[in-house]
């Protein structure tokens, strides 16, 4: 296994894919903390996990727990980052037949997935702890230079690190399922992004109270390791939301490689 | 014991297309397999499906007895060039074999072993995405070669060779049934193959035509030459041969073609018999002629063509 994901590692980092999605996924980053000086310490608008309005007049320096929280974990934000790896991950392969080789080296399919869905997780949760060190770095010096505390920032990096590490990594998981399930790169893209943007908001919108069900729900449920980013009645708690969350991966990847044990690689 | 190669009973259809059709046929160690066949008569189709890459409604095919799923290290055992490339552009032909070596447990040193084999050391770093045609192949070669494996698979590896290329692999081909290997190359052509292989596998829309030997089908094609003879003196000619126990029509109202003739026997049959030739020619049909002869009527129609 450890073979696997060594080649798997090779075989992405010789694309642009990491690369790419790390650099965007740091940039929004940046954006999200700009907002969270602009906001007064309101969490990043829209992001999972939200934390509960504490406005300040803007341009006031963040100072209770709540706000720096939101800072340090303004990253989780960028979870998405993580689902498109996962589905690079598997659909790049297709789309560039390169695919035909990795079954030539492994013809055993569910473990060239397994392979795959273990090097995203981890993959995902190197991003996660890039983009900790952008915020903290980044809010860090923002925070400073208003005359804050950089120390109590850090402090908070524990609060917000577990929860954002286990949504990246399960963000990947599910990311590596449903790019096994939709080996099209372009359909699987339009379907991730066209789910978390659109139809999400949608079935929320008409079906209160299935939020906790949703991938997003349970990613933000999830976050809540610690409890660093507020609690949500409406949400499950942390180990139930990741449960989910692996479970709908795992669905994925099973429904993902059953195809495929079918599927002619012609 | 089992060979090298065993297809045996094999079928695939794809929607209403039968691609493969019953096929039988057998490859073994230390000798070259050509696999014959027109365009669309399931040469790939039936790799693929050898290499577990596409399923078969029925039939088994297997190397020394046992599936490609079913072999411990696939790629210490067979190497596979095959037709569509699958390669990332963006990825240096080094890392693409690191790629293989990495998850095969291959040492790294191979990697620079078979680029060197191939030719292609001075082009390690570059991307393969800048490759032309005939690197691509090259390249594709040294994946196949990175395990050191006893079976090599080669669909159309001659695609996109220049001349010299060409003749490399010819003997690269001699030399790996030399070692006692097994190869099977799809082509084609047969003319192409003419020099490599010692047997042949043709088929023709799916089916087996003929497997046998290369020299067989050598025989075969001497047997069936001809003398083709011009002259002005065709109708007593003809009347000459009513009397003699050959085969022969006019093809143009001053030529004949007198069938599994030889000069020996008609230039003193001429003489003695006083006729005027103002030419006479000796036409042996190729291997490519019998190759045709074997696949017409299987032929798949020609788009566009008039029926
Ligand atoms: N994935 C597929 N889906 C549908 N039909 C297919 C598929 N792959 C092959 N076929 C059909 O199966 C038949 C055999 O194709 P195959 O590629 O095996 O032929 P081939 O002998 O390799 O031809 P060539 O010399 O052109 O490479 C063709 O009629 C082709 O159209
Ligand atoms: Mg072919």
């Amino acid at each position: 296994m450890i073979a696997s994901i060594r080649s798997e590692w090779l075989k992405l980092r010789t694309t642009a894919v990491p690369w790419v999605l790390a650099v965007i996924a740091a940039a929004v980053t940046g954006l999200l903390i700009v907002t969270v000086f602009v906001n007064g310490g309101r969490g990043p608008a829209g992001g999972p996990g939200g934390g509960p309005d504490q406005r300040l007049g803007t341009g006031a320096v963040l100072h209770t727990t709540q706000q720096l929280r939101n800072l340090a974990g303004a990253g989780i934000s960028a979870d998405l980052f993580a689902l498109l790896l996962g589905v690079l991950c598997v659909t790049t392969e297709f789309r560039h037949k390169t695919v035909t080789l990795s079954l030539l080296v492994n013809p055993h399919r569910p473990r060239m997935v397994a392979a795959k869905i273990v090097t995203t997780a981890l993959l995902s949760i190197v991003l996660a702890v890039i983009l900790l060190a952008v915020t903290v770095t980044g809010g860090g010096i923002a925070l400073s230079a208003q005359g804050g505390s950089f120390t109590n920032l850090l402090h908070q990096v524990p609060a917000v690190a577990p929860g954002m590490i286990v949504v990246f990594a399960l963000f990947g998981v599910l990311g590596v399922g449903v790019g096994s399930l939709i080996t099209n790169q372009v359909a699987a893209l339009i379907v991730c992004l066209g789910w978390f943007l659109i139809v999400e908001q949608i079935i929320q919108g008409i079906w209160n109270g299935t939020t906790r069900w949703l991938p997003t729900g349970a990613a933000a449920a999830a976050a809540n390791v610690t409890r660093g980013r507020g609690v949500h009645v409406a949400l499950f708690n942390w180990w139930e939301g990741s449960l989910l969350m692996l479970a709908y991966g795992l669905a994925f990847a099973f429904l993902g490689s059953a195809i495929l044990m079918r599927r002619d690689v012609t | 014991m089992p060979a090298a190669i065993e297809v045996r009973g094999l079928c695939k259809q794809f929607g209403t297309v039968k691609a493969v059709v019953d096929l039988d046929f057998e490859v073994s160690s230390g000798r070259v397999t050509g696999f014959l066949g027109p365009n669309g008569s399931g040469k790939t189709t039936t790799l693929r499906i050898l290499l577990g890459l596409v399923s078969s409604n029925a039939g088994v095919a297997t190397f020394n007895g046992r599936r490609y799923l079913d072999l411990d290290d696939p790629v210490h055992h067979v190497g596979s060039v095959l037709e569509a490339t699958s390669f990332h552009p963006t990825r240096r032909a080094e890392d693409h074999l690191k790629t293989v070596a990495l998850a095969a447990g291959i040492p790294a040193g191979r990697v620079a072993e078979t680029l060197e084999l191939v030719g292609l050391s001075d082009v390690a770093r570059r991307r393969v995405g800048k490759f032309s045609l005939g690197m691509r192949q090259r390249l594709q070669l040294a994946t196949a070669l990175l395990g050191d494996p006893e079976v090599l698979i080669l669909d159309e590896p001659s695609n996109g060779l220049d001349p010299q290329g060409i003749q490399w692999l010819r003997s690269f081909i001699r030399h790996q049934a030399s070692l006692g290997h097994a190869v099977l190359v799809s082509s084609h052509l047969l003319a192409e193959m003419e020099e490599t292989v010692d047997d042949v596998v043709i088929v023709s829309q799916g089916r087996l035509v003929l497997q046998t030997t290369l020299l067989d089908l050598a025989n075969r094609s001497g047997s069936s030459s001809g003398l083709r003879i011009r002259s002005p003196e065709l109708d007593r000619l003809g009347s000459l041969l009513e009397g003699i126990p050959v085969a022969y029509r006019q093809v143009a109202s001053d030529t004949l073609v007198i069938d599994r003739a030889t000069p020996e026997w008609f230039g003193p049959f001429a003489a003695k018999n006083q006729i005027v030739l103002y030419e006479v020619t000796h036409e042996r049909s190729s291997l490519e002629d019998v190759f045709l002869d074997l696949t017409q009527g299987y032929e798949a129609p020609v788009p566009g063509a008039p029926a």
